[in-house]
């Protein structure tokens, strides 16, 4: 006891002295008892000591299961029964289908590697309806019966500036074997060896299939677009229209030689087969351009020693880790949120519970004082 | 003394001692608190041994950083004392007596030893008022501790035991008187 506590008792020196001379003592069977009560409840759970402990170890608690439960969504999220979705999803192939006259194949086929994407898409590429994966070279099928427009452009990853150099010859010799030719030839180089060129190719529909998939091989495939576009009922109707416009022309000279017309009639005549002959020329020449259109493909070729652009690169396996870790964050993500929300909602509640918790403790403690007051 | 030293062991990851010495070192403590408390010595007992069950319950949560063992025995004593005053009070209004009524005039109480006097002022004194006197003069427990295992603060304690003491003095020259 320090010396401040002594001095609080200074004065009553007698009555402290005779207390502490005669203090009550615990009867034997007192402590008998107690020491056999020890064995009796003596199966306890080994919990941690303080209160901060066994919050500690709650929080851990939860935070594991949060952690468990995030990986297990993204491990789950990111396994094979979603290959293909997230491989179309990676790959960004698309597919566009209109009507069978007049049909839009619009198949963009962007990939790391011709490989990867084969890995995607094993089975033999087919037709691009539906939601089926698409070949590199094969992305889209040119109907040879029909007449058809094809666009493609592709993207292709060279190693060095030689390389991009040789590929580039390589492509317009490609398309000349072919009967087509390059239209205009962009080609860049830079000090640090690398570089890019841009070419214009055309040639013949039958043939740019081939093309295409001899141009995807120059390097690695970075990515592929291959639109069709379906000209047969236009140049039926252009055929259609001509033929009807050479009727009209015969009736029209048939009725100038024919000397019934009033010279009034006669301008008039004269005047429609005049517009015809136009018509039917512009007519011609429309379906010139529809048949030539329907000739040749344009390929867009880029070939460029830069990685940058390469699309959902690496290998598979570290895709799914990185699909798993993505999975993961986002779920964790959610549970943070769901957290966060929860504390917003319940706060009132919990600062409501805690004032009533204080105001209870208050009023407990108030009553002992009055109980022990007063008894 | 029948207890299994494993199951008084201390607790885990501490150099506090097993609960055997624990039980062997402060029961009588607990008791003199007890009986000054209620003023009722079979009802210190039986809290007695009531305290020392819930302590060796919660014995391997006892964190020593947080106080000795004597302040924390004191303060489960003091609860189960509490309960056993509410408890007695019911059964006051119930049969109009009270357990401290009953005891002769000349049976000891508080200890065998006491004068007479002393005996008789320490009965007029409120619980309250006997409980800091049982925990600063009997139990020697400082300011802080004491206040403590009473739920108010140093100063309050320290008021009180002067009031106490006070009362107690003036009590004891009544009873000569």
């Amino acid at each position: 006891m320090s010396a401040t506590d002594w001095n609080e008792l200074d004065g009553h020196e007698a009555l402290v002295s005779e207390l502490r001379a005669n203090p009550p003592v615990a009867p034997d069977r007192l402590r008998q008892r107690v020491l056999e009560l020890a064995p009796a409840s003596r199966r306890r759970a080994a919990l941690p000591r303080s209160r901060r402990g066994r919050a500690l170890a709650v929080v851990l608690v939860a935070v594991a299961i949060a952690v468990g439960a995030a990986l297990v969504h993204g491990f789950v999220s990111s396994g094979g029964s979603h290959h293909g979705a997230a491989a179309e999803k990676s790959f960004g192939t698309r597919h566009a289908l209109s009507g069978a006259n007049g049909t839009t194949l619009t198949p963009t086929v962007p990939s790391s590697d011709n490989s990867a994407l084969q890995a995607a898409a094993p089975a033999k590429p087919k037709a691009v309806y539906g939601t089926q994966v698409l070949a590199p070279h094969e992305a889209v099928v040119i109907p040879k019966n029909r007449l058809v427009h094809a666009d493609a452009s592709l993207q292709v990853h060279v190693g060095s500036h030689s390389a991009l150099t040789k590929a580039t010859n390589d492509a317009t010799q490609i398309v000349s074997s072919l009967g087509g030719y390059a239209q205009s030839v962009q080609y860049q180089s830079e000090r640090n060896g690398g570089g890019s060129s841009f070419l214009a190719l055309r040639v013949p529909v039958r043939k740019a299939q081939t093309a295409i998939g001899r141009l995807a091989q120059l390097g690695t495939l970075v990515a592929q677009q291959v639109s069709t576009q379906d000209l047969q009922q236009q140049l039926t109707r252009q055929t259609n229209g001509i033929g009807t416009l050479r009727r009209t022309i015969a009736v029209y000279e048939q009725a100038l030689k024919s000397g019934t017309l009033s010279p009034a009639q006669r301008i008039e005549i004269q005047i429609k087969l005049a517009n015809a002959q136009h018509g039917l020329k512009l007519l011609r020449k429309a379906r010139s351009g529809t048949v030539a259109s329907g000739a040749t493909a344009d390929i867009s070729l880029t070939l460029t020693t830069s990685k940058s652009s390469i699309v959902g690169g690496g290998n598979h396996s570290s895709g799914r880790f990185d699909r798993l870790l993505d999975g993961a964050a986002g779920f964790l993500a959610l549970e943070g949120i769901i957290v966060l929300y929860a504390l917003v909602v319940l706060s009132p509640l919990l600062v409501l519970g805690g004032l009533a918790w204080a105001f209870l403790r208050e009023r407990r403690r108030r009553d002992e004082r009055r109980l022990l007051a007063s008894a | 003394m029948s207890a299994a030293p494993s199951a008084l062991e201390a607790p885990r990851g501490t150099r506090t001692a097993p609960f055997a010495d624990v039980v062997a070192e402060h029961l009588d403590a607990v008791y003199r608190y007890l009986v000054y408390l209620t003023g009722d010595r079979a009802a210190a007992e039986d809290l007695a041994a009531e305290t020392f069950e819930k302590a060796f319950r919660s014995w391997r949560r006892f964190d020593p950083r947080r106080g000795a063992p004597r302040t924390w025995l004191c303060r489960i004593a003091r609860s189960a004392a509490v309960d056993w005053f509410r408890a007695e009070a019911r059964r006051q209004r119930r049969e109009q007596t009270y357990a401290l009524e009953t005891a002769e005039i000349g049976e000891s109480v508080f200890a065998e030893g006491l004068s007479p006097r002393l005996e008789l002022a320490l009965r007029t004194l409120t619980p309250a008022e006997r409980e800091v006197v049982a925990l600063r003069v009997l139990l020697e427990l400082d300011g802080p501790s004491a206040a403590r295992v009473l739920g108010i603060s140093s100063t309050a304690c320290s008021t009180r035991l002067s009031r106490a003491l006070k009362r107690l003095e003036e009590a004891m020259a009544d009873v000569g008187d």
